[in-house]
């Protein structure tokens, strides 16, 4: 078994070479969802069907932004269990590793969700002028989405009002768990309140209803996966670089301390000393 | 009594916006969707620039560090928010009161304007509290409590809107109704969550 292990590793030059393969087969892929996207029939129901393309783009950005509100949620929770000040759990000793850890992988969530709710409005809003005639509609969807970003927005602001890093994580990590229940409710239960509804332009409840079907539906579970693939390495690729970060500003901590050579004192003031006689 | 200021501020900042507000549309009948829109943004904004200062004024006088060695955390926060919810209920109704008194708008449902007026102040206090806290040790604490609270209130000011129009005669009784339910659902959600997101916070 393992012979056959190293056989497979020898044939590709390596696990870089077969990085570099599965990166490459994935810009492929990439390039086969651009060219199906505008090849895929026209979808029926809209003003203007040929336009309404931007719907197998725009369709993964808002469940990947949503996703990652809540992972980022969920990574701040157990952040807060790592470092026991949570009352959910205790534990007997303060595990800091794993506190870093959570927190960069709750930033990493949220910084790639508002990447995706930014791309969310950008395709929305390019949506609503092709099929509703007006860049911005009010519609009930694009506002409530809209608040999600303001949502998005304040956790960084929060973030980047405390220099330091243990208040930072601790702060940001909490309004994160405060805006769960709000998010979920603008997403799940604002656009389908009746009254909301009756006001609404935007497609609803287009799964559910069995309304994406055939190659269209093919399409965009295609183009789906792939973006959830690139978010996986996205996401990996900024905790690492959080890592490094971190390493790094360590690393410099410790050379300032080599050779004993310590910081310079601070500057000594002549006093004044009676003398004794 | 250091919190006098908030309520002083509070009901003050009503005042002045149901007299803004009625000298703006001196001559107009106003719909009930848009005198509900405005009471919920005068309500809103009243909430998110003084109810923060509870937690504000503790840092800003240096009392926060003893409050964190003698307090218990859940504690201190629903002492917080208690006082919250009353100041923010009385500017509430308050608010209300006057608003409906200026513009001469009848109210065809009360115990649904009560029942959201109530629900959605309890909601504001309790999520502006905790917002508080969260800003209470960064720098420029003032606006940043407020521009972290706006976001997480503004689906309840939907839900205030939706209720409050009923309540003066705009709207189906099942859809007020349905708005009521959520907006006690979310000070019920708020005021639950709060002590326990306030607690891992309050030792940082």
């Amino acid at each position: 078994m393992c012979d056959v292990g190293y056989w497979a590793l020898d044939l590709c030059g390596g696990l870089e070479k077969l990085k570099t393969i599965l990166r490459t087969l994935y810009v492929l892929l990439m390039g086969v969802a651009i060219v199906w996207s505008y090849t895929v029939p026209d979808a029926v129901g809209f003003q203007k069907p040929g336009m309404a393309r931007i719907f197998l783009w725009h369709f993964p950005c808002p469940m990947l932004a949503v996703f990652l509100l809540m992972y980022g949620a969920w990574c701040a929770f157990r952040m807060f269990q790592s470092i026991s000040l949570s009352p959910f759990q205790f534990k007997a000793e303060t595990n800091y590793d794993a506190k870093v850890l959570w927190d960069l992988r709750s930033v990493a969530a949220m910084e790639i969700g508002y990447l995706f709710c930014l791309l969310t409005m950008a395709t929305g809003i390019l949506f609503s002028e092709v099929q509703w005639g007006a860049w911005w509609s009010w519609d009930p969807r694009q506002t409530s989405f809209l608040i999600v970003l303001l949502i998005y927005a304040a956790y960084f602001a929060l973030r980047f009002a405390y220099s330091d890093g243990g208040k930072r994580a601790a702060f940001s990590g909490a309004y994160a768990l405060a805006t769960i229940v709000p998010s979920l409710f603008l997403v799940f239960v604002f656009p389908r309140l009746p009254y909301i509804k009756s006001l609404s332009l935007h497609p609803s409840d287009s799964i559910v209803g069995g309304l994406i079907k055939g190659q269209y539906g093919q399409c965009v579970c295609f183009i789906l996966a792939l973006v959830t693939v690139l978010t996986v390495y996205l996401f990996k690729m900024r905790v690492q670089v959080g890592l490094l970060e971190i390493g790094l500003e360590k690393r410099n901590g410790q050379l300032e301390n080599l050779g004993n050579n310590p910081a310079p004192t601070g500057v000594v003031r002549p006093v004044y000393l009676p003398k004794s006689d | 009594m250091r919190s006098q200021s908030g309520l002083v501020t509070g009901v003050l900042f009503s005042v002045v916006t149901v007299y803004a507000i009625s000298f703006a549309t001196l001559s107009e009948k106003l719909h009930g969707t848009v005198v509900a829109g405005l009471l919920w943004v005068a309500l809103l904004f009243s909430s998110s620039a003084s109810l923060p200062r509870i937690f504000l004024a503790e840092e800003e006088q240096g009392t926060a560090e003893l409050l964190r060695m003698v307090g218990r955390p859940h504690a201190v926060f629903w002492g917080k928010s208690l006082f919250n919810c009353l100041q923010s209920v009385v500017t509430g109704i308050l608010l209300c009161v006057l608003y409906l008194g200026f513009t001469s708008k009848s109210v065809t449902v009360p115990w649904l304007l009560a029942v959201c007026l109530i629900a959605g102040c309890l909601s504001l206090a309790g999520a502006v509290t905790l917002c508080g806290a969260i800003a209470s040790q960064a720098s420029n604490r003032a606006v940043l409590s407020a521009a972290i609270a706006v976001p997480l209130l503004l689906p309840l000011v939907s839900l205030g809107v939706s209720g409050v129009r009923v309540a003066l005669g705009d709207g189906a009784a099942s859809e007020g109704n349905g708005a009521a339910i959520g907006l006690i659902g979310y000070a019920c959600a708020t005021l639950a969550t709060g002590p326990w997101i306030f607690a891992a916070v309050w030792k940082s």
